[in-house]
């Protein structure tokens, strides 16, 4: 039995986190936060996903990838969402999931070497079709290609290039969010009702594991706040309200990041009850970046309100992605209807 | 990742489910067989069940082979908790002398002691209860006030224990004992090991609120006890207690997410039967359940991958008994909600005999109280885990 990340696995992770703290910290967050007319994606952050292998994680040897599983990819997903780092790093990696999955010989070739490089920007999404447009796509106008629903509410996936790009606003800063139309659409000829589900589910765990990594930073970051600030004479962390509070984010979120490590490792292997793990994390994962996220607001009191402080960070990440996919209750509906009947 | 066992661990399971398959009569696994007895014969089919069992070969599943143990791994030991959940076992009849007193015995325990205490406990000859608890010393275990004062070879015990388990059906207590006059807190506490079944000790059983009796008050009146059934050094009790209850922590869970899953399926079972399973409230909570025990049965797997490779999980072991307590404790409020103005009837308008679940429901209540409370895992897991000040 193993159920535990491996040394070269956590390695993986903490070289993203190493890389964000002496690179990009908060600091530069808060560029990307402020310049909301900026394509949110800066350039030596985007340079280091490519040459540090953070986009080719999951692309096959034969197309310049690592060939590495989910579970590589949702241990940089949650050193990311840790480090709240802007960029589309997710959109690339989902589109070439799509294109290596189900893409012909052609757009392997075309396609995929430059995604893993970090050449080329890719984006995913499951709302809207390349028939009648995308309305929320992450990244949506600097995506070289967009992997969508080819038309509405019918199997079937397209590959969409040179299409118009209008932002569209969210209060979450560290992200960019755009609505396309038109462009040329091609499909993705090996697409299957089974693997566009696959797909979402990936799409589903890489949120989950940036989640998880949004909140097990936000508690720690609190966790340390909350021993230094003195008030009454003592330091506010000695409070007991405090301590449960804290101590009950601490397993919650130890919970959400087996649940996603376990999704992960399920898709990759195909598991019975991968539906169900995936679902579970997502639901579990939402729920505690909720948590925490708020959590961390109001352990810091007055300046954890405060635009200058990096709490909003956190929490608004944390709200944006904790719907994506399915929010805690689309997910528990899932895990019901998969547990108890419809 | 590997969640797979190994090979001779699978052939292990294997052999332990058709040993269960042949040894578990049928009648045992109907719901409520077990909540119909009296306790006393509760606890003799159980004592004899256990003792067949370890003539089988399947007691002592990780324990040494020269103290009669199977010298299995880790993964065996969870391989047993979860068959036999799963095949409905009885619950055994002496937890704490095969969770806590056992292994302590072969750590610090002396020649004697070791030869005394564990070949017994093996066959479940000798049920130890824990003498922690006092009427002023729960949490705060080191307020307590039993004293022991040597007289000659022996120590002279008075005072009193409470909430204790197996008070009246248990042969022998491990019991913390103020052997220093005028000390304080964890200092000059011994663990003395106290035969029940003599002059000076009297067993009362307490009743619960689920009705049952497992828990007593025992009253020492001027019992003595051999100096030589001290476990630990005499004064050094503490120590000896924190060693013991560090054995609270390993893949326990597993054992419990097989018995919390059965008993989420059986709940999910009366929302159907009640129509109440498409109500999108009773879903959403009953979804809530299943993802922290899916949590469960994650973090034991965790935990089991950390035995083996023999890390010590320390004070994070106060995760699991909240993970396990806190979920569990929420499914029987579910199922309360489930029932909603019936949930307090004996059996359903239809004649289904509710009364073998509400013994699991009010059982629920006690589960974040024994073991160090939510509140006392919660204090340890922010001070020793997360590092905040006291
Ligand atoms: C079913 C059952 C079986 C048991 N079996 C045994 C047994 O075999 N042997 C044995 O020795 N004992 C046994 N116990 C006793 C159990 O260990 C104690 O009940 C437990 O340690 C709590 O102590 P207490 O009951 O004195 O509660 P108290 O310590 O008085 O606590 C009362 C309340 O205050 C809270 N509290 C206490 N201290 C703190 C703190 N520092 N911070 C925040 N909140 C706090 C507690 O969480 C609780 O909610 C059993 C109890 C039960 C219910």
């Amino acid at each position: 039995m193993f159920f535990a990340l491996t040394s070269d696995q956590q390695e993986f992770g903490a070289a993203v986190r190493d890389y964000l703290a002496e690179r990009f910290d908060l600091a530069a967050v808060r560029t990307v936060v402020e310049n909301p007319s900026d394509d949110g994606n800066p350039a030596s952050l985007w340079r280091a996903a490519g040459e540090q292998g953070w986009t080719a994680v999951t692309v096959d040897e034969e197309h310049d990838g690592l060939g590495l599983g989910l579970v590589e990819a949702q241990v940089i997903a949650r050193a990311l969402g840790a480090g709240v780092a802007p960029g589309p790093w997710r959109g690339t990696v989902l589109a070439a999931d799509a294109i290596r999955l189900a893409g012909s010989d052609e757009q392997k070739a075309a396609w995929l070497p430059k995604l893993a490089a970090g050449e080329a920007v890719g984006a995913f999404t499951t709302r809207g079709s390349a028939a009648t447009g995308l309305p929320v796509v992450e990244y949506g106008a600097l995506a070289d290609v967009v992997v969508a629903p080819a038309e509405d509410g019918l199997p079937g996936l397209a590959l969409i290039t040179g299409a118009t790009a209008s932002p569209v606003g969210s209060y979450d800063g560290t992200t960019r969010l755009a609505s396309l139309d038109g462009g040329t659409a091609e499909a993705l000829p090996g697409t299957t009702v089974e693997l566009q589900k696959q797909l979402t589910d990936r799409a589903t765990v890489l949120v989950a594991a940036d989640l998880v990594g949004i909140a097990r930073e936000a508690l720690t970051r609190t966790v340390a706040y909350d021993r230094e600030r003195t008030q009454f004479g003592v330091p506010v962390g000695s409070f007991q309200a405090l301590k449960h509070a804290l101590a009950d984010l601490h397993v919650g979120v130890t919970m959400a990041e087996h649940a996603a490590l376990y999704a992960a490792h399920a898709v990759d292997t195909g598991l019975d009850g991968a539906e169900l793990a995936v679902a579970v994390a997502k639901a579990k994962s939402s729920d505690v970046a909720l948590q925490a996220t708020a959590a961390m607001i109001q352990f810091h009191g007055g300046i954890g309100y405060t635009w200058e402080h990096e709490a909003h960070f956190f929490y608004k990440r944390a709200k944006r992605l904790a719907g994506q996919y399915g929010d805690v209750a689309v997910s528990r509906e899932r895990i019901a209807s998969l547990t108890i009947g419809a | 990742m590997d969640l797979t066992f190994t090979p001779a661990e699978e052939e292990f399971r294997a052999e332990l489910r058709s040993w269960l398959g042949a040894h578990i009569p049928q009648e045992w696994t109907h719901p409520g067989f077990w909540e119909s007895l009296e306790d006393s014969e509760s606890f003799r089919l159980r004592r004899d069940w256990e003792r067949d069992k370890a003539d089988a070969g399947f007691a002592g599943i990780q324990w040494p082979v020269e103290y009669g143990g199977r010298g299995g791994t880790p993964g065996m030991k969870a391989i047993y908790d979860e068959e036999t959940v799963r095949a409905q076992a009885p619950r055994t009849v002496n937890p704490l002398g095969l969770t806590f007193l056992a292994p302590t015995v072969m750590a610090i325990g002396t020649d004697a002691q070791k030869k005394e205490i564990i070949g017994p406990l093996l066959r479940n000859e000798v049920v130890w209860c824990q003498g922690f608890s006092e009427p002023g010393a729960g949490s705060d275990l080191a307020a307590l006030s039993t004293k022991g004062v040597r007289d000659g070879d022996d120590f002279v015990v008075n005072g009193q224990k409470v909430w204790t388990t197996n008070a009246v059906h248990g042969d022998k207590i491990f019991t913390m004992v103020r052997t220093e006059a005028g000390s304080e807190k964890h200092r000059g506490i011994s663990m003395l090991l106290i035969d029940m079944d003599q002059p000076g000790v009297t067993a009362r059983p307490l009743r619960q609120m689920s009705g049952a009796s497992e828990f007593g008050e025992v009253f020492f009146d001027d019992a003595r006890v051999p100096a030589a059934d001290c476990l630990g050094e005499i004064g050094d009790g503490w120590r000896t207690a924190m060693l013991l209850l560090s054995f609270e922590r390993g893949a326990s869970g597993i054992s419990q997410y097989t018995e919390f899953r059965r008993q989420y399926d059986e709940i999910a079972a009366v929302a159907r039967r009640l129509g109440r399973a498409d109500d999108p409230v009773i879903r959403d909570d009953l979804a809530r359940v299943l993802t922290e025990l899916e949590c469960l049965r994650l973090h034991s797997m965790h935990v089991l991958t950390q035995v083996e490779q023999g890390r010590d999980l320390g004070f994070e072991a106060s995760m699991t008994k909240l993970q396990w307590s806190e979920a569990f404790q929420d499914l029987w409020e579910v199922y309360d909600r489930i029932l909603g103005e019936d949930a307090t009837l004996d059996a359903l308008p239809d004649g289904t005999d509710l009364r073998p679940l509400h013994a699991q429901a009010m059982w629920s209540r006690s589960v974040t109280i024994w073991g160090g409370s939510s509140q006392v895992q919660r204090n340890v897991t922010a001070e020793r885990v997360l590092g905040l000040p006291r």
